[in-house]
């Protein structure tokens, strides 16, 4: 048992479990706030003059500063203005080749101001064209900007500029930040992943345990239900399954485990039928001790080593049938997960835009939390069965 | 061939049908409120609603309409679809030769590629073959299919553009029976790819280890004495282990319908597989209950073939009607 604890998957399971568990401590926003652009790159991405996402805020007098990129993604400002209602407010944009007034107010003493460059009637105030970005006309060339705000008693503005990068593994098509939704996405595996290996083990060990023991129509009906379900697709029932009894957590959980015990069954079924004829079981019952005694207390912990197999083997399974599925675009949208990820990656616009970092952190995620199971469960089986190794 | 033998796999095939159209009439029963409740407007006078109640057969007890439904699924008149209001066989059958196409190549092309690696790497152990299967089949149990094909896609139809990045054909199709076929190809040679891809690993790991074993039986060893040349000797040796090759093939086949209906989605297919996800994500009962009915079958029918070629492959079986 130590050996398994002090094995590298083992560690390395331990570790992706806590980020997952602490993930809001790591994630830089919740996972629905949308941060930035759509499809803006990650961070570290060097190619050209492409903007990291900035912002600033705007008191009273104003800011000004040096812009030497690439035109931001969006251009967005915000906040509230104070003002006696006499006075005229205007708040003026200034670029090294034009100015821009982008708000005239009048006639009250609190205003809010909440414009963004995408919007139809903020390209129409400042006669600019509408079906071009704004965003290249709002920042012609490099050099120096300004944003002031005049006849205002105080202004508590922010000026918003999402860039092209932005975040460790840039954002998806709706500007959430993808690192932040990968590192969410880890819950979900892994809850899905074990808890449906569980339940499937569990219903595994009692249905072999009974198929086994009992013996007689009781075993030939397990048994022809193992045959059954492990001879139709899985992927269309748990398709049907998932529209018909819902999309959530749980509800998937139970759906899997219901099409994944049937391996366990057989295995715990075969090992039980050699155990039944054994001299020591033969002697148990010789004693006296009822049936329901020698399953609980001299069966089953006999079945313990391949119900750990099992599980850790099991896991990838849950795993990549939750990924199918959601996938496929049948998981609760609300719930964040890796499947989900590549559902939105392949059916919202990530190819035409190439963008490869929606692709990679959920796919890459689910191979390694798999491949963790898959080297614990042969350690634990080489343990049982050393001919394996 | 042995008939009792015959009847045998021909009933237990029978049974997993019976078993398929059963949960299926459960399945499509069990779901919220009413199977016509989706295309029921509240607004519809009561005897409307009773009419189309009549129409599918929902105002019956609900042994009579088990046994309808029987009926129906065995003489494959599946209805009308509820959102297209179109016969739901004539959309299918024309899906079907896409779904077909795409498992039955894929599964020669990664069966005869795993079987080649499978030998070699048993042939020469400890040598690049074998470090390639193993760890092909160790990829192939933790990568989804469908992020394989993914990356697939991106490369080879978004980074190269050498194949089409979606569709069973090109739009507009072009003309002349040739230029239809190469289309075709072309549109199919990526899914077909990939969906093998996925499967060949475990098919060369499988194949490796009984070849191993074979190959150090007391009569291959023979064989080796008697100084037949390699090939005939490993044709020994694979003719002894076809039979569990067969197995493993009949046991591939729900994975690969699986990864078909995935693979279809992934690349836009006009295939059962879309034709199943459509209809499971309107809530279209008939449509969904038929395209699963659909890809049970073609399951079964998968494995009946699958068994009655063990029993030509297998002479134990065919002379005296025993499996091992």
């Amino acid at each position: 048992m130590k050996a398994l604890f002090l094995r590298k998957s083992a560690i390395a399971l331990a570790a992706i479990a806590l980020v997952g568990i602490f993930a809001p401590l790591f994630a830089p926003a919740p996972p629905q706030e949308i941060v930035g652009a759509p499809f803006a790159r990650p961070i570290w991405w060097k190619s050209g003059k492409l903007p990291a996402a900035k912002s600033f805020d705007v008191k009273i007098d104003g800011i000004e500063f040096e812009w030497e990129d690439e035109p931001p993604a969006i251009f967005s400002l915000y906040g509230r203005v104070t003002a006696d209602a006499s006075s005229e407010v205007r708040v003026i944009w200034r670029t090294p080749r034009k100015e821009y007034l982008l708000e005239r107010l009048s006639g009250s003493e609190l205003y809010w101001i909440n414009s963004d460059g995408r919007d139809m009637i903020f390209k129409q105030a400042l006669g600019l064209p509408l079906v071009s970005r704004s965003v290249d006309h709002l920042f012609p060339s490099r050099g120096k900007y300004s944003l002031s705000v005049e006849g205002a008693k105080g202004a508590e503005l922010r000026l918003l500029l999402p860039g092209e990068r932005q975040g460790l593994l840039g954002t998806d098509q709706r500007g959430r930040d993808v690192f932040t939704l990968f590192l969410y996405g880890i819950r979900t595996s892994l809850i899905i992943g074990t808890a449906a290996t569980l339940v499937a083990s569990l219903l595994g060990v009692s249905l072999g345990l009974a198929a086994g023991y009992a013996g007689g129509l009781c075993d030939a009906l397990i048994m022809r239900a193992v045959d059954v379900l492990l001879s139709i697709p899985t992927l269309p029932i748990l398709m049907a399954l998932a529209a018909v009894w819902g999309k959530g957590l749980w509800q998937l959980v139970l759906i899997f485990s219901m099409f994944s015990w049937m391996g366990t069954a057989r295995s715990v079924r075969s090992l039980v039928l050699t155990l039944r004829e054994s001299a020591w079981v033969e002697s148990l019952r010789a004693l006296g001790a009822s049936r329901g005694y020698i399953l609980r207390r001299h069966l089953l912990p006999e079945t313990a080593p391949i119900l750990l197999a099992n599980v850790a083997l099991g896991v990838p399974g849950a795993i990549l049938s939750e990924a199918g599925l959601a996938f496929l675009g049948l998981s609760d949208p609300r719930l964040i997960s890796w499947g989900r990820m590549l559902h939105e990656a392949h059916s919202f616009g990530a190819f035409t835009q190439g963008a490869w970092w929606l692709l990679l952190p959920p796919g890459l995620g689910i191979v390694a939390v798999c491949l963790i199971f898959l080297d614990m469960g042969k350690f634990l089986e080489e343990k049982i069965d050393p001919r394996l190794g | 061939m042995n008939a009792g033998w015959f009847a045998k796999r021909l009933l237990s095939s029978l049974f997993v049908l019976a078993a398929v159209i059963a949960l299926n009439f459960i399945l499509f029963r069990m779901m919220p409120g009413d199977a016509v409740s989706t295309i029921i407007d509240p607004s519809f006078s009561p005897e409307a609603k009773e009419n189309l109640r009549a129409i599918y057969g929902l105002d019956r007890p609900l042994a009579e309409q088990f046994m309808i439904y029987v009926k129906r699924m065995l003489t494959f008149s599946f209805g009308l679809s509820f959102i297209s209001r179109k016969p739901v066989w004539e959309e299918l059958l024309s899906r079907l030769p896409a779904t077909l196409a795409l498992t039955s190549a894929s599964m020669a092309l990664s069966a005869a590629f795993g079987i080649w690696l499978g030998i070699k790497a048993a042939l020469c152990r400890g040598r690049l073959a074998e470090k390639i299967v193993l760890g092909a089949s160790a990829v192939t149990a933790s990568f989804p299919g469908f992020f394989v094909q993914l990356v697939l896609l991106m490369l080879f139809a978004r980074a190269l553009p050498i194949f089409p990045l979606r569709g069973t054909l090109s739009a507009p199709p072009p003309s002349g029976t040739m230029n239809l076929f190469f289309d075709y190809v072309r549109h199919m040679a990526l899914p077909v790819i990939s969906l093998s891809l996925i499967g060949f690993g475990g098919w060369a790991l499988y194949v490796r280890n009984l070849m191993v074993r074979a190959l150090g039986e007391d009569f291959a060893l023979m064989a080796r004495a008697r100084g037949l040349p390699r090939g005939r000797v490993v044709w020994h040796a694979f003719r002894t282990i076809l039979p569990p090759i067969i197995t493993i093939f009949l046991m591939s086949v729900p994975g690969l319908v699986s990864g078909a209906v995935i693979t279809e989605s992934v690349f836009s297919l006009h295939g059962v597989g879309t034709f199943l996800l459509e209809a499971v994500s309107g809530h279209d009962y008939p449509a969904a209950g038929a395209a699963f009915y659909l890809l049970a079958l073609i399951t079964v029918f998968c494995n009946l073939a699958a068994d009655v070629s063990y029993g030509f492959a297998d002479p134990r079986v065919r002379i005296e009607g025993k499996k091992e």
